[in-house]
């Protein structure tokens, strides 16, 4: 067991957990923040995108010693109030069918919106086929992305 | 304890500080009196009794109502969509609704059938299984229910203001968004609780409430965009899934589990010394108690739910469990029933399944007769693995065991089924007990409620004989028996249903939350969360059958088909559900597992398919073909097999439909007229159609095939309205998929390497025909450009999600038709994780995916006799687009220039791009 300082959405966290234990779990087990997802464990399916340091990363082969030198951001962090521009795009557009992988996915849409507000088709298609959904939400994915970039005015 | 979750609907209603006497609309009628089994009462109930109580409360406080959901939330939106049915007819104002996820609750929301209802509605969905979320029957089985509870509680709303204004006519008042007006007076729904309470002892007849409904041009939400209500919370993380239940805090206890990779095999002996080493780990111990009867023993591969014997790592937190188990050492008895499993090996199998169909099998259809002499003969075989339905979140639930009683917190599809299974194995050492459950009053006459046809009152009676003479008591002790020992359940077993992380068939199956159930008792007191991982998740599924479909055509001069033999052998799932003979059970307990089978949904016997099944798509070939011989391959079964979206249907049109257009080529026709030509101008399988070609038992979705009368005072009166398959409905998509993608403008223009492809299937009661556009590159590299879809469900209740729902049942269907494949050695699944399983990414996913709504034509909708005006009645989305697309872009490759591909993943025979 090893003590770590993680600063996750703006607020630091003093944590006593197994050096080898992943982000993931440090997020769900012991912060309570229930919001990232666990799919598979094996960052294959993208359901526990977080931000470390505003790049989308997968929580769950993240070791939370390294988590702990970079500011962590959740879906709960993305904003206060479901106020982000994916997040409310994905309402407006009703993107979420069960819902379970669409934190991950608007994790890794707004990284994406971040670094290329105006995204093509491909260029989305190639940040996002690391995030599954097996309710088939992507076309709505897409056309949500192209919603908030045309939103953008950077 | 979470205050979120403990919350039970008697609960929220006494912290809403709603008294019994304001409760008319919620509770206070005592349905759990009126749905008790006394049958009679019940069908006064339902005939007079506005049922009022189950589904709403309205808090007297402020107004604000609940609508409770009894149908599992998995993606569907069924949770916000039958809600905003009944909001619709009660006038409620959204912006005050609140939906709520109810408990595991088969007295309170069991509503069952025939429900005396306008138009009529199904009426075989029994009410034990009112909250099973399946096989895509929410919108159709509940639309008119809710309908009628909606407009029923405002009617008894507009009577206790008619008091309060002191009028007589209630054409003088007029209910309007939580409020009714008189004049230029208004009172507030919640201000008329108590007189409402008054008015409700004299109930309004179903007449009345019939006569209360709104017309369509009145309707607020129904078929308009309505509200998702989970949506702002899925998109902010605080949507809470089967593994966020937090309850005791600290205090809950995390399990995982190794399990035995073989059906039916049994834990020998583990050492736990270097699991119990690893900080954070506080148990090890077996998950089934010693000498448990109800899986392996029994021989059935999943036999009632009960879990794959395993060894539960129990820690403070999930990756202590998750390394703990990876330390654990365990061995494990493949002897006895497991030794029929243990050499299940997939692509043996497949040999076995080719061979079977090789050979006559068990006649399910004949339409004149067979005969290929002078005909130019098609012949084609076609194979579909085992597939996983790999939702995004991966099995997990909590249980507590505190005082002789069981909470249960899970995603299920099944909830009362959870419960069910869950208690008897809990409650009850002697599987072969468990049957009880199955005893049922069999009784003869019209207007009978549970009407059977009659080889399945026959089956159910030889049942409940031969089950009374097992446990040697007569059968007025035998139900007195099933009454007590449900009670019993249902009293010890609480189940709290949470959101679903995807369901897709998985999570009908409640055996991960009877892990739970276990373990839990081992710690009194002690919240036990299981969580799976994926790896677990693609091992230990409850697999869609492995299937071989043969098919022979003669084509005349014509290129025209007079003669079709067709085959299908498939795995039947209800191999898994009821044991098979098993030479290691007394041979009484194989009679009686077999009786039991044959009673239950007319389940057919072991190597064949149950009547569900086989209604998928086989004997309801909608071919206007003169001769036919459609026959069911026995089939043995070594593993779990059980749903997965769209379950037979996926086997049975992937052969079908691809087949149609082997025929099409082999004549040197267009695929799309041809299509039609099969199809031909249309027409009802009807009860009489199908029984005159040897079918006797056709299953419709468990919906009635005919629409059916009932004396009701002193006339006739539809009850049911019926759902033939009716290929007029299938042409008229067919159709408009050729129309809207343009078909035939496309004609030999496609460019080299490109091409569309057809197919058209109807399932759960709808209608689906898709058009894919595909190229295949010189590198032999698949592109799906674009799809187009024809839908006719009848009436569309909530546009949007049913939009939502044909996009994602054909990527769902791209995903098992390009990538899906599960093999097995040794009587274990191969694969472990989304690497060897892959499943579609946004990559893979067309660009654009047209979805087109059909409306039954005029022709149709006179054969339907629904509500006037209101068209022909919903029927389901979630599943019908996905089996139609494995077919349709088979046959996209083929007109690209491509190979025909005959078996499923198509990975193997072209290059699927990541």
């Amino acid at each position: 067991m090893s003590v770590f300082q993680l600063h996750v959405n703006g607020r630091m966290h003093t944590v006593n957990v197994d050096g080898n234990m992943p982000l993931l779990w440090v997020l769900r087990d012991v912060l309570g923040l229930n919001g990232t997802k666990f799919g598979c464990g094996v960052a294959q399916c993208g359901a526990c995108t977080v931000h470390l340091n505003g790049k989308a990363v997968r929580s769950c082969v993240t070791d939370v010693g390294v988590a702990a030198l970079a500011e962590i951001t959740t879906i709960e962090g993305l904003s206060s109030d479901g106020s982000h521009p994916c997040q409310k795009a994905w309402v407006e557009l009703g993107v979420p069918q069960c819902g379970f992988c669409q934190p991950g996915q608007i994790m890794s849409a707004a990284a994406l919106l971040a670094h290329n507000p105006h995204p093509n088709d491909d260029q989305i298609d190639n940040a996002m086929r690391g995030n599954i959904c097996r309710c088939g939400t992507y076309p709505r994915i897409r056309e949500a992305i192209h919603k908030v970039s045309e939103g953008s005015t950077s | 304890m979470s205050t979120i979750f403990r919350v039970t609907r008697r609960k929220f209603l006494r912290d809403m500080g709603v008294g019994t006497g304001a409760l008319v609309l919620g509770c206070s009628i005592g349905p759990e009196k009126l749905f008790a089994v006394d049958r009679d009462k019940l069908k006064n109930f339902l005939h007079y009794g506005a049922s009022l109580q189950a589904f709403v409360a309205i808090n007297p406080l402020n107004g604000h109502i609940t609508i409770f959901a009894h149908r599992a939330e998995m993606g569907q939106g069924i949770k916000s969509s039958l809600a905003a049915v009944l909001a619709d007819e009660l006038e409620a104002d959204w912006e005050r609704v609140t939906v709520h996820q109810p408990d595991a609750d088969a007295v309170t929301f069991g509503v069952p059938y025939p429900f005396p209802i306008p138009g009529g509605g199904p009426d075989v969905v029994k009410g034990e299984d009112a909250q099973f979320t399946d096989s895509s029957r929410s919108m159709a089985a509940y639309y008119m229910p809710m309908r009628l509870f909606g407009a029923g509680i405002r009617l008894v709303l507009l009577r206790a203001a008619a008091k309060k204004f002191g009028v007589t006519d209630l054409g003088e008042l007029k209910a309007e968004q939580q409020k009714v007006w008189h004049k230029k007076n208004s009172v507030e729904y919640h201000h008329l609780l108590l007189e409402a309470a008054h008015e409700a002892k004299t109930p309004p007849t179903t007449d009345e409430v019939k006569a209360a409904l709104k017309t369509p041009d009145q309707w607020r939400y129904i078929g308009k965009a309505m509200p998702f209500v989970d949506a702002q919370d899925m998109v902010t993380g605080k949507a809470v899934y089967g593994a966020d239940v937090k309850v005791g805090h600290r205090g809950m206890l995390t399990a995982m589990v190794v399990r035995c990779p073989v059906a039916n095999g049994a834990l020998k002996s583990f050492d736990a010394t270097d699991a119990l080493a690893v900080p954070g780990v506080r148990f090890v111990e077996a998950v089934l108690p010693p000498n448990f009867l109800g899986g392996g023993v029994t021989g059935g591969v999943g036999a009632n739910f009960v879990p794959h014997a395993g060894v539960a790592v129990i820690a403070d937190n999930t990756w202590a469990a998750w390394q703990g188990r990876r330390k654990l050492k365990v061995e494990w008895d493949l002897s006895g029933a497991a030794a029929n499993n243990s050499g299940y090996d997939s692509d043996a199998f497949r040999n076995e399944l080719e061979d079977s169909t090789s050979r006559p099998g068990r006649p399910v259809r004949k339409k004149g007769d067979v005969d290929f002499s002078g005909l130019t003969p098609v012949e084609a075989g076609y194979y579909v693995p085992h597939l996983a339905q790999t939702p995004m979140e991966p099995p997990a639930a909590v249980a507590v065991y505190e005082n002789d009683r069981w909470e249960i917190w899970s995603p299920t599809q099944g909830p009362e089924l959870a419960q069910h299974y869950i208690g008897l194995a809990m409650l009850e050492t002697n599987p072969v007990e468990w049957l009880v459950w199955g005893a049922t009053e069999v009784k003869d006459g019209p207007g009978e409620l549970n009407e059977l046809r009659p080889f399945e009152r026959e089956n159910q009676r030889i049942f409940n004989k031969s089950m009374a003479a097992m446990l040697g008591i007569d059968q007025d002790a035998l139900f007195k028996r099933r009454d007590e020992l449900k009670a019993r359940v249902r009293d010890k077993i609480k189940v709290h249903v949470t959101l679903l992380g995807g369901g897709f068939g998985r999570k009908s199956n409640p055996d991960y939350a009877m892990e739970a159930a276990f373990l839990a008792r081992l710690h009194p007191g002690v919240p036990i969360r299981v969580q799976w991982t994926r790896e677990d998740d693609i091992k230990f599924s409850f697999y869609n059958a492995v299937s071989r479909q043969y098919f022979k055509a003669g084509l005349d001069a014509n290129g025209r088909p007079t003669s079709l033999l067709q085959r299908s052998a498939f795995s039947s799932f209800f191999a898994t559900l009821f044991p098979p003979p098993n030479p290691l059970l007394p041979a009484a307990v194989n009679d009686i597992y077999a009786k039991a089978r044959a009673a239950f949904h007319n389940g057919g016997e072991y190597l064949y398919g149950s009547a569900i099944e086989l209604g998928q798509g086989l004997q309801d070939n909608p071919y206007a073909i003169d001769n036919m011989q459609i026959e069911n391959s026995p089939t043995p079964n070594h593993i779990r097999c059980g749903w997965m979206r769209s379950v037979a249907n996926i086997y049975h049109a992937f052969g079908l439909c691809s087949f149609a257009d082997e025929m099409a080529v082999a004549a040197g026709r267009d695929s799309k007229d041809y299509l039609l030509d099969l199809i031909g101008k249309g027409r009802m399988f009807d009860e009489a159609y199908l029984n005159s070609q040897a079918v006797p038992a056709y299953d419709n979705n468990l919906f009635p095939v005919n629409r059916r009368m009932e004396p009701f005072e002193k006339k006739d009166r539809e009850i049911t309205p019926g759902y033939p398959p009716d290929t007029r409905r299938l042409r008229a998509v067919t159709e408009r998929v050729a129309q809207e993608s343009g078909w035939d403008q496309k004609k030999g223009t496609m460019p080299k390497g490109r091409g569309l492809g057809i197919a058209a299937h109807r399932s759960f009661l709808s209608y689906v025909a898709l058009v894919f556009d595909v190229s295949l590159s010189e590198k032999n590299e698949l592109t799906v450009n674009e799809v187009w879809a024809a839908l006719d469900c009848g009436q569309v209740i909530n546009p949007d999600r049913v939009k939502a729902q044909m996009e994602g049942g054909i990527l769902y269907g791209m995903s098992l038709a390009m990538l899906g494949e599960i093999t097995v050695k040794n009587g274990a699944v191969v694969q472990n994780n989304f690497d060897d399983y892959p499943v579609l990414r946004i990559s893979q996913a067309p660009k654009k995916i047209n979805i087109y709504y059909v409306a039954p034509s005029p022709e149709v909708v006179a054969d339907y006799p629904g509500t006037p005006g209101e068209g022909v009645p919903p029927t389901g989305v979630g599943e019908p687009p996905t089996a139609a697309v494995a077919p349709a872009l088979a046959n996209a490759i083929v007109a690209a220039g491509g190979p025909r591909i005959r078996e499923i993943p198509f990975r193997k025979k072209v290059v699927v791009l990541g």
